[in-house]
């Protein structure tokens, strides 16, 4: 297991926060709302403990976002929903009650839009913390569930990832997400590595 | 001064109408999308001709002009800061039709000279070139997309409207009936009554023509209320008002019950029962009453359809999980064709049949649902010219 130190864990945590501040300062001036987003938890588990945390069976559906990061680091960041949550969000923030059950286009495509927002804010700053640059691709909307999503049992369930827990407030709803940066093991030693320079430089 | 090797140098550092003559310019201006490039200075260096079309701004008088001086509007809006990202940061973003209303000040020729606002999805992408940033822009006409989705809006809600009227009526339809059917269960209850004392001949002997035709009516009689209370069970099955007092239940003690029950009823179609294997003190999970409403609704069909002097064979058996009782007559079998409907409302397999084996149609519907709420489930094999077991299956239960 990799473990990091409360230090580590507040320091990203405080610099996520920020990060989603702002994040939702560009949602609530879109929608004319006010749109609240935080970050509780952050933890580094095996991809196969992040796919568990909406359903012990993983047969639940998910929805979401991805869009693929290189340069610094190198993997795929996700911001993910149970699947009737994704609905909730778009529904809420379009101001509109489509009679349909699943994500019209139009609507997964805005769905891509706030993934890109929330998904871009966390990864520049990850860039920030490295002072590296990291290419984030454009967004595309996704749905399966946990095991498909995390790519379970293609061998690399075991492979850690960066896993932050998502607080959504949309009026007087709290909808709980999560975005998991799905990272080599290089680069997230070295995302370690840079943390703690960081951290006693203070 | 600089190399041509390469499309993107040649046109960001020969701004002007050169671009448009390189291969790479001609295949831009043949895009169905808008595409237009701005370079870390902010200025755009690529203009294609779709670009130049919707915003009626010739390529010549963009190029070299930064974004903020063709775009004055749209100036602290969010697609100016995601231009800056992607040059600073490099990072890619979309912005959606649904979130940005008409974002650039686009215009499609509409046919008779009007012009319309485009509606758009939008890309930013950063692109690198020989150490230099860029950013590139790039516009879907999404129009029809949006005017699909209009419709697809109308027609949902109307769909829904119209499941709202159909489930009114539905409940209307239900309403009425259970109301109709409590109001003539009380009136015929009294008619069986006076009937039943008339045909005993408590009111003096009765001469023999008469006699059978009071007995008919008195039979007929009968026949409605068991429809009626068949139709108010359903009723109360569908409206989920139909209450189960679900505990553990001797199911031989039941099942015994349940035949003596049927025994008259037996005797009157020349058939017998035959309690052929048993599981003596098992208990099942059910309500005691509803599930000897299945077990007498299964023996009554059974010897219904049995050939006169034949026997009914009830065997109680173990079936995975699940206690299993089975009853088993030597009739005409259930037809292929009808098979697929026998748990359906008033099914029977041939219309005409009906006088002869009496019964209203909804018997087996009723234990279907009898059945699924008690957990349990309802089955049955046939063979044409051989016979038909039905089988239920109920849940084994530790003994009260």
């Amino acid at each position: 297991m990799f473990e990091i130190t409360d230090i580590q864990r507040d320091y990203i945590t405080e610099i996520l926060n920020i990060s989603m501040g702002s994040a939702a300062a560009v949602l609530s001036e879109m929608v004319g709302e006010e749109v609240g987003l935080s970050v509780p938890e952050v933890a580094f588990l095996p991809r196969r403990v992040a796919a568990d945390q909406f359903d012990l069976n993983n047969s639940a559906k998910m929805s979401g976002v991805t869009q693929s990061v290189s340069g610094a680091i190198n993997g795929d960041a996700l911001l993910m929903f149970p699947e009737e949550k994704t609905l909730t969000i778009v529904r809420i923030l379009l101001g509109d009650t489509v009679p349909v059950e699943s994500l019209t286009e139009m609507e997964q495509e805005a769905m891509c839009e706030i993934g890109n927002i929330i998904l871009n804010a966390i990864v520049s700053s990850v860039a920030n913390l490295l002072q590296k640059e990291i290419v984030s691709s454009l967004p595309r909307f996704i749905s399966g569930t946990g095991s498909e999503i995390y790519a379970i049992n293609t061998g690399c369930e075991d492979d850690l990832v960066m896993f932050l827990k998502v607080g959504f407030g949309l009026e007087s709803q709290s909808i709980n997400g999560h975005v998991t940066l799905m990272l080599n093991v290089p680069s997230l030693r070295e995302f370690i590595a840079h943390l703690d320079e960081k951290i006693n430089a203070l | 001064m600089h190399s041509d090797s390469n499309a993107l140098n040649s046109i960001t550092t020969e701004p002007g109408a050169s671009d448009a003559d390189s291969l790479f310019g001609k295949v831009l201006d043949l895009s169905e999308h808008g595409l237009f490039l701005v370079d870390s200075a902010r200025k755009i260096v690529l203009w294609n001709e779709w670009m130049a079309q919707a915003s009626s701004l010739a390529r010549g008088d963009v190029i070299g002009r930064t974004f903020n001086e063709v775009f004055p509007e749209l100036a602290g809006k969010r697609v100016a800061s995601v231009i800056e990202t992607a040059l600073d940061m490099r990072t890619a973003s979309l912005l959606s039709r649904s979130l940005n209303k008409s974002l650039f000040p686009l215009f499609s020729a509409n046919g008779g000279g009007e012009r319309k606002r485009i509606e758009q999805s939008v890309i930013v992408k950063p692109i690198q070139c020989d150490g230099r940033n860029y950013c590139l822009v790039q516009i879907t006409d999404v129009t029809p997309m949006v005017q699909r989705e209009e419709v697809l809006r109308v027609l949902a809600r109307e769909a829904e409207a119209a499941q709202k009227a159909a489930e009114e009526i539905s409940r209307f339809k239900s309403e009425f009936t259970s109301t109709v059917s409590h109001e003539l269960r009380t009136p015929l209850t009294s008619i069986r009554g006076s009937l039943g004392l008339v045909s005993s001949g408590v009111m003096g002997e009765l001469p023999l023509e008469v006699n059978k035709l009071v007995s008919i009516a008195c039979n007929n009689t009968e026949r409605l209320l068991f429809l009626i209370n068949d139709i108010l069970d359903i009723d109360k099955i569908e409206s989920g008002k139909m209450d189960f007092v679900i505990g553990p239940v001797d199911l031989m003690a039941v099942l015994r019950q349940a035949l003596e029950a049927n025994q008259p009823y037996g005797e009157q179609y020349k058939i017998r029962y035959v309690l052929n294997q048993v599981m003596a003190g098992v208990a099942v999970r059910a309500d005691t009453d509803r599930l000897m409403q299945v077990l007498n609704n299964l023996l009554s069909n059974a010897a219904k359809f049995s050939p006169e002097g034949a026997e009914v064979e009830i065997n109680v058996l173990q079936n995975g999980a699940m206690i299993r009782v089975e009853v088993k007559d030597f009739g005409t079998g259930i037809p292929l064709q009808f098979q697929s409907r026998i748990f359906e409302k008033f099914s029977q397999a041939d219309g005409s049949d009906t006088r002869k084996t009496g019964g209203t149609g909804l018997g087996l519907s009723i234990s279907k649902a009898i059945m699924e709420k008690m957990g349990g489930g309802i089955g049955f094999e046939t063979e044409e010219g051989k016979g038909t077991t039905f089988y239920i299956d109920i849940c084994e239960m530790a003994p009260a």
